[in-house]
Formats: C-alpha cells, structure tokens, sequence
C-alpha cells in the first residue's frame, strides 16, 4: 500500500470515528431495543446508509478543516467522492448549519466551516 | 562486517476486556500459568457494552495491528444485555472498518468466561498469529513518517 492510499486511509478512519460520535448515527446505533414499525432488514439498510453518508460527510468537513475553503470539484478530488453526492452533502451540510459560502474560484462556490 | 538482521515484526494488539468474564478469564490464564504472546495490551472495562465504536477505530488509527473485544458469553452478562449491545454495535463497526478500508480481520469480537483462561491464551496465540500474517497496521507508517 503506498503512502497516498495509507493517508487516505488516515482520513477516512478520522472521518468515522466523527461520524460514530455524531448525534445522527449515534441515534441509530445506541439503542439497544428499536421501537419502530421496520423489519430488522430495513433498518439495517437504513442504518447502513446513514453510516455511510456521515462518513462521507465528516470526510468533506475533515478536508475543509484541513485545507480551508474548498470548492466541489476540489473536494471530489480529496475525498475521491462523486461531484453529485457532495453536491447533496453540501446542501445537508448547508441546512444543519455546518457549512456555508465563501466566495467564488473559478466560477464555483466555495465552501467554508461555519 | 556487521550483518544486518532483520527483526521480527511484533504485532501490537489492543484488547478490551469486561470486568466480569474476559479479565478474569485473562487473570485465570496468568495464574494457572498458561502461556500466551506479550504482544496484548489488555484495557478493563466493566462490560463490553460501554465500548464505543470511536475507541476501538482510535486504537487502530494510533497503530494497534488489531483490537481485541472480549466479553461474557451470551446470556451472562453482568448488566444483563451489554455484550447483546456490543454485538449488535460491533455489526455495525465491521461494516465501517470494512468501508475504511481496513482489514476486517484486525478487529475481533469474542466470548470468554471468567473460567475459560485456555481459551483466552489460545485466542491471544490465534490472533498473534493471525496478525503476524496480515503484516503491520496500515496507519504505523503514517504515524512513524509524521512523527
């Protein structure tokens, strides 16, 4: 495994020990009964999905956190993630108050910690 | 001329052990003197259940090989449902580590009683082994070069 591989290893294993320690997935994978009117398979699912989207998330915010403003297609590069599914983070981001605008590079956004 | 020898790479494997079972079936395999590797680093804690997913993640990212979760074996619990927590939690952790990246075989969850000190020397000789062969933990290179 080279250098590059091992810190983005690094990363992704910052991302998801945020995400275990955030409010969202701690929600889901805390309790130890689940009272709700899903078969165990479906909330595995739901679970599973969750999981994944806070990793990807904390793994933008890590990135911003570490470089500073970044736009789209600059995170796509860092986190090796689909411009789409950061697109949709931002926007969550965006509304739970976590991200916001900081001016423009080369006709796009770019994104800052609030 | 001084030749070079080369070390044999030690793994470095962090065990979390319940109060109740595990470490006393760890302190059962030192009294009666059964034999296991030194390359275990055993953390009490009083019940798998409180082990949070975080802990076991940090350990590997500051260099463990592999980590250990060692607790009561279903049904006997101290707290009556905290290894039930800890499987189903611990679920939920492999398929993390398993989207990190990260071998799945580095981390493990077992259960060992308070009377089953073979066994824990036999897991403890296992998972050495096992280690041996998966090689040094991705994360040690980049801790050593940041250093």
């Amino acid at each position: 495994m080279d250098m590059s591989k091992r810190e983005s290893l690094v990363r992704k294993t910052n991302a998801a020990i945020e995400a275990f320690k955030s409010q969202r997935l701690r929600w889901v994978t805390g309790r130890s009964q689940v009272k709700v009117e899903i078969d165990e398979k479906r909330y595995r699912q739901v679970v599973d999905s969750i999981m994944q989207e806070e990793i990807e998330r904390h793994m933008i915010i890590g990135a911003i956190k570490e470089r500073g403003p970044l736009t789209v297609e600059e995170l796509s590069q860092l986190t090796a993630l689909q411009p789409a599914k950061i697109v949709r983070h931002i926007i969550a981001l965006r509304k739970n108050g976590v991200l916001s605008e900081a001016g423009e590079k080369n006709r796009q956004y770019l994104y800052q910690l609030i | 001329m001084a030749k070079e020898v080369e070390e044999e790479f030690e793994p470095l494997i962090v065990a979390f052990c319940c109060n109740w079972c595990s470490y006393a079936g760890a302190d059962l395999a030192g009294t009666s003197r059964f034999e296991y590797p030194s390359n275990i680093r055993i953390i009490r804690v009083m019940c798998t259940g409180r082990i949070d997913p975080t802990l076991v993640l940090e350990a590997l990212r500051m260099g463990a090989d592999g980590v250990l979760v060692a607790g009561c074996h279903p049904g006997d619990c101290h707290y009556q449902k905290g290894n039930y927590i800890m499987e189903k939690r611990f679920s939920y952790l492999m398929k993390a580590v398993d989207s990190i990246g990260i071998e799945p075989g580095r981390v493990r969850l077992e259960w060992v009683s308070a009377s089953e000190g073979g066994k824990f020397a036999a897991l403890v000789r296992e998972m050495t082994q096992q280690m041996k062969q998966l090689g040094p933990s991705p994360f040690r290179l980049v801790i050593t070069r940041n250093r």
